[in-house]
């Protein structure tokens, strides 16, 4: 079985008394170590699928597996469990804590899973960081931070938890062609780490990124 | 969820919103200030009373009265011989309940000795009395057990009046003679002087134990009753000071045999006076309402900028939420930020309870303490208020779904 697997995945949301499908039927694979950009035009149903693969929402109907889990039945809690240890979400506004430091950002995640002494969570935050060549801002806010920098540092917080997959939606949209360029450097670099990405765009450079690519229309996969 | 960044973030949202974070613990402060001085207040009339009763006899002693006759009387209540000596020998025989019984006769009669001329109040009665009353002679000694069987003449002058009929000096007033209502009697004891403040200005509660003189009961009877037995008081003891109640219903039950009906009154001695006691509570009262108002009020804006500062920051919980904050993690989130506000509201709140106790202790002399289960109960308030007020908000930030959470704004 491949690392992620969705079968015949529908969302539909009820505005009232009419039903509206995002998803038709979504069927995907994603194997372990792969770099993978899903495309599509907005309303195209591709952030609804990015939400159930990153299990912020639940799928109306079909199978999802994540890590040979069976992901697609999960509520609440486990839910909540499931995001925090596979899945590593990196936003296109970056969503830092403001009032966190850079260290203290990367390691939430840790602390959201518990079983983590402070000094843990510090020395696999502060490994991150050096990783990514950001270890000299450790101590620094968010708002002390360029935009390339505070997306690096959300990279960081996205893999601190060694998750299966890392999901990443729209990373350059907040930045400059300079800084877009680095982030997609440091997106290279993680995969050729090992790491599996799946990543949102409308942006076809961005999608030219990934090993593979994968278009939504209307609801589906299209061919 | 570590409790300790919680708490930051909850110091840093506090100080973000300082203008409503002052209102909601001004609430607090002024609600728990205004309990923690109720108590104190409270607590230290308490004492009072207690060492008012202490003072009078202590706990346990009993008196009583003939009831007052109805406008038409049974048959039964016609027959009855009202309070005798008799009840007052029988009890002293078979009252197990009791370790002191003292019969008592009441009058006014001429105090004179010399120029000095006035009327007062005697008190007949027997050595129970000034045990069960606790007090003592300054000077000489009580009535004895000898006095009532021979019905000597012989008297104990209170403090007052020994002073104002020896012109200042108690104290020469024994083996003196003095003329009670045209008959000699001879001094053979001073009491000490009686006094008790509730506060400076309300003057010596006492004062009326100061301005009577005690005669054996035998002796009231022979020279002023003419041997009528009939008795204006009868004090009691109880065995145990918390035996009151107890003592109380034998005697109850045993005058009842004797009388065929219930003509007298039974009731604790050392009340305290009922003006004062009401002037006081109204004070509670008044503090009281103030506090509960306050926190109140201190609740509703807590509860408001809660829920400013989770819909300001719904984003802020999604993505929590999507790096695998559970719900109720969020939820803790919140009520840690109020449990912030609560102690630290709680904590001035004492602050400013005590200064009041000390203020409303000195101005009214009054004795008022702030004790370490005080304090408890005025924090304990203060969080409870705090968490009544943050659970709504936090209950709202906890239910929120990611997804639209991340949408948000």
């Amino acid at each position: 079985m491949a690392l992620l697997q969705a079968r015949g995945i529908t969302k539909v949301y009820r505005l009232g008394r009419v039903d509206v499908p995002a998803l038709r039927g979504v069927d995907l694979d994603v194997e372990q170590g792969e770099y993978m950009a899903i495309m599509g035009p907005s309303g195209s149903g591709k952030s609804t699928l990015m939400h159930i693969l990153g299990c912020l929402d639940s799928a109306t109907d079909g199978s999802y597996h994540l890590g040979g889990t069976d992901v697609g039945t999960l509520r609440g809690r486990a839910l909540a469990r499931v995001r925090n240890q596979k899945v590593g979400f990196v936003f296109q506004t970056f969503n830092l804590m403001p009032r966190l430091t850079v260290e203290e950002n990367v390691a939430l995640p840790l602390q959201y899973r518990g079983g983590h002494t402070r000094r843990e969570r510090r020395t696999r935050a502060r490994a991150l960081l050096d990783r990514l060549g950001m270890s000299h801002r450790t101590g620094h806010r968010p708002e002390e931070l360029s935009g390339g920098e505070r997306q690096r540092v959300a990279i960081a917080r996205a893999l601190v938890g060694e998750p299966a997959i890392l999901l990443v939606d729209e990373p350059t949209g907040n930045l400059d062609s300079k800084a877009g360029a680095e982030v997609l450097a440091t997106f290279r670099e993680v995969h050729a780490a090992g790491d599996t990405i799946v990543l949102v765009t409308h942006d076809q450079n961005v999608a030219n990124e990934a090993d593979r690519i994968v278009h939504i229309a209307d609801g589906r996969v299209a061919a | 969820m570590n409790f300790f960044e919680a708490l930051v973030v909850g110091l840093a949202e506090a100080r973000r919103h300082w203008g409503q974070t002052v209102l909601s613990l001004l609430g607090l402060i002024l609600g728990t200030g205004s309990i923690v001085t109720v108590l104190a207040l409270f607590g230290g009339q308490t004492k009072q009373t207690t060492d008012f009763i202490i003072e009078q006899g202590g706990f346990g002693a009993i008196i009583v009265y003939d009831r007052e006759e109805s406008l038409q009387p049974t048959p039964l209540e016609l027959a009855s011989r009202r309070l005798t000596y008799r009840d007052a020998a029988y009890l002293k025989d078979h009252a197990t309940m009791l370790k002191g019984v003292a019969p008592g006769y009441f009058g006014r009669h001429d105090y004179r000795v010399g120029d000095v001329d006035f009327e007062g109040d005697v008190i007949g009665s027997t050595p129970d009395y000034a045990q069960i009353n606790a007090i003592f002679p300054m000077a000489g000694r009580y009535i004895s057990d000898l006095d009532v069987r021979r019905q000597a003449r012989v008297m104990v002058l209170g403090w007052a009046y020994a002073d104002s009929l020896f012109k200042g000096r108690p104290e020469q007033a024994i083996g003196r003679i003095v003329n009670l209502g045209g008959k000699n009697f001879t001094v053979v004891g001073v009491m000490e002087r009686e006094e008790f403040y509730w506060a400076p200005w309300s003057g010596n509660s006492l004062a009326y134990r100061n301005r009577r003189s005690y005669i054996p009961i035998t002796t009231a009877f022979s020279q002023y009753t003419g041997e009528n037995d009939r008795l204006d008081f009868l004090t009691l003891k109880a065995i145990t000071p918390t035996g009151g109640p107890a003592a109380e219903a034998q005697v109850r039950q045993m005058m009842l045999m004797m009388h065929g009906v219930e003509d007298f009154d039974i009731q604790p001695l050392g009340q305290r006076n009922p003006d004062d006691a009401q002037f006081f509570m109204m004070f509670n009262i008044i503090f009281l309402i103030v506090g509960i108002v306050s926190l109140f009020a201190g609740g509703i804006v807590i509860a408001n900028i809660l829920l400013a500062s989770v819909v300001e920051r719904v984003r802020e919980f999604g993505t929590r939420m999507a790096l695998g904050a559970s719900a109720f993690q969020v939820f803790a989130q919140v009520i840690a930020q109020v449990t912030v506000i609560s102690v630290l509201g709680g904590l001035l709140g004492l602050g400013l309870g005590t200064a009041l106790t000390g203020a409303v202790a000195y101005f009214m002399q009054q004795p008022a303490a702030v004790t370490g289960t005080m304090a408890a109960v005025a924090l304990c308030t203060s969080l409870g208020v705090g968490a009544v007020a943050g659970f709504y908000p936090a209950w709202r930030a906890a239910r929120l779904s990611p997804v639209e959470a991340l949408r948000y704004g």
